[in-house]
């Protein structure tokens, strides 16, 4: 089980279906949902100094409605600004391969494909995720 | 994990049987049974109802998240159909411009045909009359008939041609400058 996830999307259904499937599948019990990039840039900031409440894994949407900067700058930001430390990836309804590969040069660690059977690729992410930790896994899309 | 005392666990599992009340989230996870085989039936329980409300809400979520989907996906078909739509009365708006200053030219030229046609009559008739009286007071004179009446009529039936034919000219003009100052329209 994933100690703690940190959720970045704009869409605030699937924050809900995100937390139903991740409790139902038994990924983690503690979730945080946030809808903005910004705010999540904040709480990094505050990690930096006391990583009390710091998330083991971030899932982050690609494209963050009235944000100031979308996943991939997030998570550039998170692996080069804040401090490495987190597994971190990106998760979208989109699969193209140029924004995959923007991702994978940011340092995003896997590509969700959001779609209405988020399930089986939460699964499938859940059995690969100490490999992420460790550091071993390779980059892999879950579509 | 979290161990509670046997008065909350009984408790919990009076208020689950009385009332079909139970504990949910996630802290049904982090419940310790201790071995109370009452109690880890009711955490079972719990954890059972748990499921079933989860898996009811998600299935929920994803409808509407469908159905959110579906309605984004109408309101583009219908932005992009308003500005189809908006195009369209703008090309038609352009084509009636259009056929109305064709229209107007067609009718112009028409009218300018018209004018020249009756100018041209006009003029072969004063030419022809002018040519004819001319040829007969000729005629008159070579043949030397006498000339009082039919000169006092050449000249007469002359100023009159000119007259008239300055009057013509006159009113065209007119005409002409009438239509140009209504925008071509009489």
């Amino acid at each position: 089980m994933i100690n703690s996830i940190l959720l970045v999307d704009d869409e605030n259904l699937f924050h809900l279906v995100f937390e139903d499937a991740c409790s139902l599948l038994d990924i983690t019990l503690d979730l945080q949902s946030i809808t903005s990039s910004d705010e999540a840039a904040r709480l990094f900031e505050q990690w930096k100094t006391d990583s009390k409440g710091k998330p083991e894994c971030v899932f982050v949407d690609l494209n963050i409605i009235g944000s100031s900067f979308d996943g991939i700058e997030l998570i550039q930001k998170i692996n080069y600004e804040y401090g490495n430390g987190v597994v971190v990836g990106i998760i979208s309804s989109s699969a193209d391969h140029e924004e995959i590969d923007k991702s994978l040069h940011a340092g995003a660690q896997f590509w969700i494909v959001k779609s209405d059977d988020i399930e089986p690729r939460l699964e499938a992410f859940r059995e690969d995720y100490e490999g992420y930790k460790n550091r071993t896994a390779p980059f892999k899309v879950y579509k | 994990m979290i161990k509670l005392c046997d008065d909350d666990k009984r408790q919990l599992i009076e208020t689950g049987d009385n009332r079909n009340v139970f504990l949910e989230g996630n802290i049904i996870k982090l419940i310790d049974a201790q071995d109370d085989e009452s109690f880890k039936k009711y955490l079972l329980d719990a954890k059972k109802q748990d499921i079933e409300n989860r898996k009811k809400r998600l299935e929920v979520t994803k409808q509407v998240q469908i159905q959110n989907r579906e309605l984004i996906t109408s309101q583009e078909e219908n932005e992009n159909l308003m500005i189809d739509l908006k195009e369209a009365v703008k090309k038609a708006d352009e084509a009636k411009d259009a056929a109305l200053t064709d229209l107007d030219l067609i009718q112009k030229k028409t009218q300018f045909e018209l004018i020249g046609k009756i100018v041209q009559v006009a003029l072969w008739i004063i030419v022809g009359v002018g040519v004819f009286t001319t040829l007969l007071f000729m005629f008159a004179m070579f043949t030397n008939r006498d000339l009082t009446i039919i000169g006092n009529t050449w000249s007469n039936l002359f100023g009159i041609l000119l007259t008239n034919s300055f009057s013509i000219i006159g009113t065209i003009m007119g005409v002409k400058y009438a239509s140009e100052g209504n925008g071509g329209k009489i």
